[in-house]
């Protein structure tokens, strides 16, 4: 009996071998086709003021291979790798995809040593761990501030290490089909706070006590998406004037988040027990409204592909406000300055080749659904059919960048609003608590906000 | 004992013994005693592997330990995550075995391979099904029993909801822990309860339960080590939320050293661990009454 | 009478109980065939209702799995055989043989188990990487070859065998080698079984050592592999419980195929502390 059993068992975990191992050899023959489709080398110099100019041999024309970590999707990043290598046969760049949280413990530990990858995806959160080992890029400022926003927040005594290749940030995501059955139009689409905070309240359904549908849901991303943003629209930055010192527990913060608390708890459009995550609560047809960050778009289109969603720029209290909201980057790779020097020079190759490259910008904006930081891509046609990216293109000027903030400020904000909606502390106290904590893990930080560049900063 | 000290060591005895003790010795060496000095070190100091800083700070990180709130906090809940784990692993544990190892129960490998299952499946894959299992909306549990509760968010039910899902993982450990002491009882003393007329709970009162003894040491000593070491359910689980309600002491030390790289105070709580540890497991073996 | 209805209830019970213990696995295990959207819908359903196979056709598209899964199998196994033999090799030292020292080297090779991980990785890692073990399975077999757990036990099974078969075998002029691997060894068949799916099992979960040290991606681990399906923003729930069911597999037919001695072993050398 026992061995028909594992007989059994044995069959299955053959039968499921086999089959993955069938699913990877189509897959990797598609894999093949595409390269070979996609072998078209341009044949003039590209780019706008950064010029790509292909005729420059890379590493003598001797071959060289390098690798190139990241986290995300390989496809994306293979594209860029398989334009690069039909110009230059003899680089060959390995792409070595980590997941991404772990990410983070790994590559600088490997970058600490002489193996470490030549080249590497960055991200501006773990920008203090990563800072040691990066190579300034071989391409004058001037270049740079010429064809890209928000350069001048990257730039680090004169020299720039990385840039934003897009910029990331809030906007409202409405349920298409709430919004219609309760008999609300585009004319409804508020402007202000207070409009939507009533849109809110139509669009939410009770049975008695009882929540059925959410007007609006910010479970477990209100800190992200409302604490760290809407303090701007009311003129206060989040760092102090010593771009040093937070400014999590000012009179704005206590402000937006008292509106957050007024809006579950005496307007009633949504519940902190109502749906774990915002975010899938409106993927599963519960909440009708949330405001999320660009990446969301995605997240609908692939995970959620039954919702018929619209998008509106996020409200503000006075129609005027010193910035709409918060963005952040997603950065251009990172050059490592420990790498041996052939492999550096194919690193910096590449990367100007990634900047100068239209094609390669708009893939990787449209993929992260990030507005594009280059500014002659500000009004291409790919980028404005998607509409996350639309709502933000008349402002997005006004959107404003902190610098790349420990992890502390977020995740002190998630705790103070834990605390508030669950574990009934008031508003001050825990506001204060998380200034207080921020303060002291920041301590041995050398985080400088950048507020102060921003184009309108007062 | 000392009657059977060989009076004469063979050649070929002391050359094995001595090979064995330099191995092992130079493997404990190199892979623990060095790392642990280098980190002992490293817990007066200011030391971020990241950034290259390492500055001298005496007993600072040790002071920021002890005079830090959360610490005591996520303390308190590792002491009640741990005790109230154990106590329903080892109550479980024995009491299935025992029902198991009953002549009552036919199918016993099939129970024995049920129970395991849990044990076996890597915790971040438990700790992700269970977590949709707590939903408040859309979980198993909720549903099955018509609640209402946000089991993961509410402070009053959190660390109980982290802890009941720990149970169910680890319990097969001391179902079959506690099989294995229960085949190798031995039969003339349960025979002979028998004859005395002993009945079914008599015998497991005076004789099973104090012939188990050291199996229940040897479960205890490892849950402890275990559980004090405690953090991938807490990770996934509830992020130490909500606010702080689910902190768990090696949560923490997690969140230093990897999350904020503060290596020197990461370094420092792991040390304050590693002594409760230690007083907790010598702690058990004085409560049982053991010796070595 | 009374005995069957006590049978019948008690086996109730048990079941009830292995229901409950196993409802989660069914429940992981109908969702690897599920799209992510139906394992998050507000309409909870057990059994699939779009039933799909991709969870698992695409693993390929995250990472090899294949090649993951024989490279986790021969480090485990590697791993394994190496830590039973050097744990029945020390516990036979630590407990038949009398020399100075001998308390301590025992009472060090058990606090070792109390040492919190955290505290010695880092370290660790920068030893690998000035040993020029990184992305090497060297890195991986050579720290993990003696286990203090492994030790422990060995020592406490070993000690329960009888001294007369040794001197036995001394008097019949055996040198100590010959006793270990003729007589000792063979004797601990079921503390070794013990020893060697306490072994597999960790060696087969460990996630991050492995990922540390192994950068290729050809020579990584399914235990890292598994991590993969943690993206940025989102986790791919469907193919992270695709992956697990098959990774516990082979873990659950080793218990299975050694269950007998493992209960065994563990009571020869737990019990007898």
């Amino acid at each position: 009996m026992k061995k028909k059993m594992l007989a059994a068992m044995m069959a299955a975990v053959l039968a499921v071998t086999g089959l993955a191992g069938c699913g990877g050899s189509t897959e990797k023959k598609e894999a093949e086709e595409k390269t070979e489709a996609k072998a078209d080398v341009p044949k003039e110099p590209f780019g706008d003021t950064i010029k790509y100019d292909l005729t420059v041999e890379i590493n003598d024309g001797k071959d060289i291979s390098i690798e190139l970590w990241e986290w995300g999707s390989d496809d994306l990043f293979q594209q860029v790798i398989d334009g690069y290598t039909a110009i230059h046969p003899n680089v060959s760049i390995k792409l070595v995809n980590n997941p991404w949280e772990d990410y983070w413990t790994k590559l600088p530990l490997a970058l600490d040593g002489e193996k470490g990858p030549a080249i590497f995806n960055i991200h501006n959160s773990y920008h203090e761990n990563l800072i040691n080992y990066l190579a300034p890029l071989d391409i004058p400022l001037e270049d740079l501030q010429a064809d890209f926003t928000g350069v001048d927040a990257h730039v680090i005594d004169g020299n720039v290490y990385y840039i934003d290749y897009g910029m990331m940030t809030g906007s409202v995501y409405y349920n298409k089909k709430m919004w219609e059955e309760a008999g609300l139009t585009d004319e409804d689409i508020p402007k202000t706070w207070d409009e939507m905070r009533e849109v809110a309240k139509k669009l939410t359904i009770k049975d008695g006590d009882k929540l059925i549908q959410a007007g609006l849901n910010f479970n477990d991303d209100f800190h992200q998406n409302y604490l760290l943003g809407l303090n701007y629209q009311l003129g206060e930055n989040l760092f102090q004037e010593d771009g040093k010192t937070p400014n999590v527990n000012s009179d704005a913060m206590k402000q937006v988040m008292q509106m957050l608390v007024d809006m579950y708890e005496t307007d009633g459009v949504g519940s902190k027990d109502f749906g774990e995550k915002g975010s899938d609560s409106f993927g599963q047809g519960q909440s009708a409204m949330v405001i999320q960050w660009g990446h969301f778009y995605n997240t609908l289109n692939t995970t959620w592909s039954d919702i018929d969603f619209g998008v509106f720029e996020i409200p503000t209290f006075d129609g005027e406000p010193y910035a709409y909201n918060r963005y952040n980057g997603e950065s251009t790779f990172g050059v490592n300055k420990n790498a041996p020097a052939d492999q550096q020079a194919v690193a910096q190759d590449f990367v100007k080749y990634f900047l100068a490259n239209d094609d390669a910008q708009v893939a990787f904006n449209l993929a992260m659904s990030t507005f594009p930081a280059k500014k002659s891509l500000a009004d291409n046609e790919k980028i404005l059919e998607n509409p996350s990216l639309k709502v933000l293109s008349e402002h997005i000027d006004h959107y404003i960048w902190p610098g790349p903030m420990p992890s502390t400020v977020e995740t002190s904000l998630k705790k103070a609003g834990q605390d508030i909606f669950f574990n009934g502390v008031d508003i001050e106290t825990a506001l204060d608590e998380a200034q207080e904590n921020i303060i002291k893990d920041m301590k041995n930080s050398s985080f400088e906000s950048v507020e102060n560049l921003y184009a309108y900063a007062k | 004992m000392f009657k059977k000290t060989h009076p004469l060591q063979s050649k070929s005895e002391i050359i094995l013994r001595n090979i064995v003790v330099a191995a092992m010795v130079i493997f404990f060496s190199v892979f623990l005693i060095i790392p642990i000095g280098i980190a002992f070190a490293g817990s007066f100091h200011e030391w971020n592997p990241l950034s290259g800083t390492y500055n001298f700070l005496g007993l600072e990180n040790y002071k920021d330990v002890f005079t830090s709130g959360l610490f005591g906090k996520s303390m308190l809940n590792t002491l009640i995550f741990s005790v109230v784990v154990i106590i329903f692993r080892v109550g479980l544990g024995l009491g299935i075995a025992y029902a198991i190892y009953s002549t009552l129960i036919k199918y016993k490998s099939f129970f024995r391979a049920v129970y395991y299952m849990p044990v076996v499946t890597p915790m971040v894959a438990v700790a992700f099904v269970w977590k949709f299992m707590y939903n408040p909306q859309i979980g198993t549990i909720n549903q099955i029993f018509g609640l209402d509760v946000n089991w993961l968010m509410n402070p009053k039910t959190a660390l109980i909801a982290v802890m009941l899902m720990t149970i169910w993982k680890d319990f097969g450990y001391a179902v079959v822990m506690y099989m294995a002491g229960l085949y190798s009882l031995p039969a003339d003393a349960l025979e002979a309860a028998k004859v005395d007329g002993a009945n079914a709970w008599q015998t497991f009162r005076y004789i099973t339960l104090p012939l188990l003894k050291p199996m229940t040491l040897f479960v205890v000593i490892n849950s402890i080590i275990a559980y004090i070491q405690a953090y991938v359910q807490i990770l996934i689980m509830t992020e130490g939320g909500p606010g702080t309600a689910t902190y768990l002491a090696s949560y923490i030390i997690y969140d230093e050293a990897f999350v904020k790289y503060n290596f020197g105070y990461a370094s420092a709580l792991s040390f304050v661990l590693f002594v409760i540890t230690a007083v907790f497991s010598w702690l058990s073996f004085r409560v049982s009454g053991t010796e070595e | 009478m009374r005995r069957k209805i006590s049978s019948i209830a008690l086996n109730i019970l048990l079941l009830m109980l292995g229901v409950i213990t196993v409802y989660p696995f069914v429940w992981m295990l109908c969702s690897s065939f599920k799209k992510n959207s139906e394992i998050m819908a507000l309409e909870q359903h057990l059994l699939p209702q779009e039933f799909i196979l991709d969870n698992y056709v695409n693993m390929n598209a995250h990472f090899n799995f294949l090649r993951f899964f024989i490279n986790s199998l021969v480090v485990t196994l590697v791993v394994t055989v190496l830590v039973v033999y050097t744990s029945t090799l020390c516990g036979f030292v630590l407990s038949k043989y009398k020399f100075k020292g001998r308390n301590l080297i025992f009472g060090f090779v058990l606090s070792t188990m109390m040492v919190p991980w955290c505290v010695t990785i880092i370290p660790k890692y920068s030893m690998i990487q000035s040993f020029g073990w990184m992305d090497s399975y060297k890195a991986l077999i050579i720290p993990a070859m003696f286990s203090g757990f492994g030790i422990f036990m060995m020592k406490q099974h070993i000690s329960s065998l009888p001294d007369e078969i040794l001197e036995a075998a001394r008097i019949d002029g055996a040198n100590e080698f010959y006793i270990f691997q003729r007589i000792v060894f063979p004797m601990s068949k079921n503390g070794i079984s013990s020893i060697a799916i306490f072994q597999f099992l960790w060696t087969w979960e460990d996630f991050l050592w492995p990922y540390l040290v192994i950068n290729t991606q050809e020579k990584q681990l399914l235990a890292v592999g598994l991590k993969m399906f943690n993206g940025q923003y989102s986790t791919d729930y469907g193919a992270l419980f695709a992956a697990t069911a098959i990774s516990i597999i082979p873990v659950l037919l080793i218990y299975l195929f050694f269950q007998k001695q493992f209960i065994a072993g563990i009571a020869a050398s737990a019990v007898k502390g």
